[in-house]
């Protein structure tokens, strides 16, 4: 069984965002970017299916300009065996980003495609479900365990209160929560080896999807900064605040 | 009314009730250092809040003999900043002196109080789009004046120098009472002696460093992690030479762990990566980092190709994201404190030179083995500084006062072997009250004589915290 899965590059969680002057979008000059942490889960888990003998072969695909080969071949050092790259430099929103990979999925036929609940840049969680809706597949969200049996597989989900099992039919669709596991390092000698694995560059052209967006993005704006608290000198002092300032007490 | 009463009122009116502390469960964290070592009672706790306020204080302890220590944030290593256990001295903390006074990122300069936290100072460059290069597992309570007055080195020496090379000027509070004032925000300054230089690493035995202004460097922009096994320290010593010249110099850190430390650290916290699949003899968490547009990437691969073919890599890993570089890095902070759960134990940082390092730590261990078969040599730290703490674990089952003097035999006998291979007994703790005895065996006379003549010059009176580095003079 073949498993495909969905890399996206993005600003490294640890980097402090900041707004570009004219609110137009964030600013990414010079900034760290690294691949989607729930995408790494994902990695992780297709890589996991493979050592466990379940799946034959991890494909890696990723939508984005030419730089977005690092996390590609970033996925190929932690075990994926070959990766598919989309390019385009035009910014490109969750549909577009499932058309595109249910392109990819028609010319792949993989028997699962596992992919990030979201990506923390702009925190959508759409891509999942509307590449499933588009192809026809089941699909588990925000799983925490993925067990494969024979034709099917076992997706156990986080939800409110609880989890939830499902059970869907091959293919299927699975996006990845934080639980699902802990990704592993790249090792120096996979690295090297990374570099000779298969890398294939496709455009939104050939695979015939238009990445025309219906989405224009207006203004970016960072949040208001918190103001500094002050020390109160009394007791009255403190009450006369909250009910005239702060207004939580009456 | 008694003398410390009259101390007690002069500084409850120079600073204030809130700048001065007596009762037992106020100062009881003014005793106590990070290693757990307890001082004694002081006089009392002042707190001031302005240069001229701690001039203020030093002057009435010098025109009225009494002995002053000044205290940072705590983390000192050698006993210097814990008031006396027999002769009760005033502890100054520099706490509430702890202001930036102003950021320069054209001049790459920063000037601040002494009670600055490392933390906040380094936060305060990152905001100016700089760099304040100093990092120490301490750095969250640690201060500055602290830094200066113990001259610190930490883990980004190899590329930024220790503290001295850190300092453009200092203002320094005199023990009679006076401010000296050098805050020239100077790269280049070559008039006269440089007096500034004299304070730094004087562990406060000359004054009480109450501002600084310190040097700035471009942000690194792109950071790389990698943890690597070796199979043996000659090995990470050959490693390093390569990978300054292979990384064109922009080498940050170069930290050997042993086995043992990566098991101490996974003790303390389980959740960490252990992420080679064997074990290896010793480990080198190395960063590389630029503030521009580098191939990091390309270089590491280039020394790793290099590494393997020489038989100096064994296997390694390199985080791909800052999450997994920053767990890289806690496993250097939890072996720490693995290590300190093990109870009391050697604790050394000698200096060697780098082409001497493999050979020394080859004897040192033989030696202490030999002397001693049941214990457990820890042989870390920033290899290229050429700084290796030697520590070691003594067998648990030992009594406490044949533990002692276990440790102290085997130290001594560590300490010939340094001094064979031309080491220094303190790369960067200092000698504080802790390594007074061994320094002062190796001292020249000469140098003694210029030691003794520089403190008699500056602290006529010896008020300034007694018996640290040199013994405390009775006359």
């Amino acid at each position: 069984m073949k498993v495909l899965v969905a890399v996206k590059r993005v600003i490294d969680y640890n980097v402090k965002i900041r707004v570009k002057a004219d609110q137009s979008d964030v600013d990414l000059t010079n900034v760290k970017m690294a691949m989607n942490p729930f995408c790494e889960i994902a990695v992780e888990e297709a890589v996991r299916l493979k050592e466990k003998g379940v799946a034959t072969e991890v494909i890696a695909v990723s939508i984005g300009p030419k730089a977005s080969q690092e996390q590609l071949r970033t996925a190929l050092a932690l075990g994926a065996d070959r990766a598919i790259q989309v390019l385009t430099d035009d910014p490109v929103d969750s549909l577009a980003v499932a058309k595109l990979l249910a392109k990819v999925v028609e010319e792949e036929q993989p028997g699962l495609v596992i992919l990030g609940k979201q990506s923390i840049d702009a925190d959508n969680n759409q891509t999942g479900q509307m590449l499933a809706a588009l192809t026809g597949m089941g699909q588990g969200t925000f799983a925490s365990e993925v067990v494969v049996d024979g034709e099917s597989v076992n997706v156990t989900r986080e939800i409110d209160g609880g989890l939830q099992t499902v059970k869907l039919s091959l293919p299927a669709v699975v996006t990845t929560d934080l639980r699902l596991n802990e990704p592993r390092y790249a090792k120096l000698p996979d690295i090297m080896k990374a570099k000779k694995k298969p890398l294939d560059v496709k455009t939104p052209e050939e695979l015939g999807v238009s990445t025309a967006s219906k989405v224009t993005l207006v203004k970016v704006a960072p949040p208001a900064e918190r103001q500094g608290g002050i020390k109160v000198g009394s007791v009255d002092e403190l009450v006369d605040k909250l009910k005239n300032e702060a207004k939580v007490i009456s | 009314m008694t003398a410390h009463d009259e101390l007690l009122t002069f500084l409850t009116t120079t600073l204030g009730p809130s700048g001065v502390l007596c009762d037992d469960v106020d100062i009881a964290r003014y005793r106590i250092d990070w290693a757990g070592a307890q001082g004694g009672i002081p006089l009392a706790v002042a707190r001031p809040a302005t240069p001229e306020q701690v001039a203020e204080i030093l002057g009435y302890c010098h025109r009225n003999d009494i002995p002053v220590v000044p205290q940072g944030g705590g983390s000192g290593l050698v006993e210097a900043a814990l008031p006396d256990r027999d002769t009760p001295e005033l502890v100054i903390s520099l706490e509430r002196l702890n202001g930036i006074r102003h950021v320069d990122p054209i001049n790459f300069s920063m000037s601040v109080d002494a009670g600055c936290i490392l933390q906040t100072i380094k936060d305060a460059a990152e905001a100016e789009d700089c760099f304040f290069p100093l990092t120490l597992g301490a750095q969250g309570s640690c201060q500055i004046g602290g830094n200066i007055a113990t001259n610190a080195g930490g883990l980004n020496v190899l590329r930024y120098g220790m503290m001295r090379q850190l300092v453009l000027g200092v203002e320094v509070a005199l023990p009679d009472g006076r401010l000296l004032c050098d805050m020239k925000a100077l790269h280049k300054n070559n008039t006269g002696y440089d007096l500034k230089q004299l304070f730094i690493g004087a562990e406060g035995t000359l004054g009480i460093v109450t501002g600084a202004v310190i040097k700035l460097f471009p942000r690194p922009q792109v950071t790389r992690t990698a943890l690597i096994g070796c199979p043996d320290v000659e090995s990470v010593l050959k490693l390093y030479a390569q990978s300054r010249r292979s990384c064109c110099d922009l080498l940050s850190a170069f930290e050997l762990i042993p086995r043992i430390c990566l098991e101490l650290a996974i003790e303390v916290a389980p959740d960490l990566p252990d992420p080679l699949d064997e074990g290896h003899p010793v480990y080198i968490l190395m960063e590389v980092a630029a503030s521009g547009p580098v191939n990091l990437d390309g270089m590491i691969e280039a020394l790793f190709e290099i590494g393997i073919e020489n038989g100096w890599i064994n296997d390694g890993v390199l985080a791909t994201s800052d999450h997994q570089a920053k767990q890289l890095w806690r496993i250097r902070e939890a072996m720490l404190e693995g290590q300190q759960r093990r109870g009391e134990h050697l604790r050394t940082d000698v200096s060697l030179p780098l082409s001497a390092l493999s050979e020394f730590h080859h004897r040192a261990q033989l030696s202490m083995e030999e002397t001693s078969p049941e214990c457990t040599v820890i042989a870390y730290g920033h290899v290229g500084d050429g700084n290796l703490h030697f520590n070691v674990l003594p067998p648990p089952t030992l009594e406490q006062e044949a533990k002692r003097s276990l440790l102290h035999e085997l130290e001594l006998q560590l300490f010939d072997i340094v001094a064979e291979f031309s080491g220094s007994i303190s790369a960067e703790h200092g000698i504080g009250r802790a390594k007074q005895a061994p320094f002062l065996e190796t001292l020249t006379a000469p140098e003694h004589e210029i030691m003794r003549g520089i403190k008699r010059q500056i602290d006529p009176r010896g008020m300034m915290s007694p018996g640290r580095i040199l013994p405390a003079t009775h006359d």
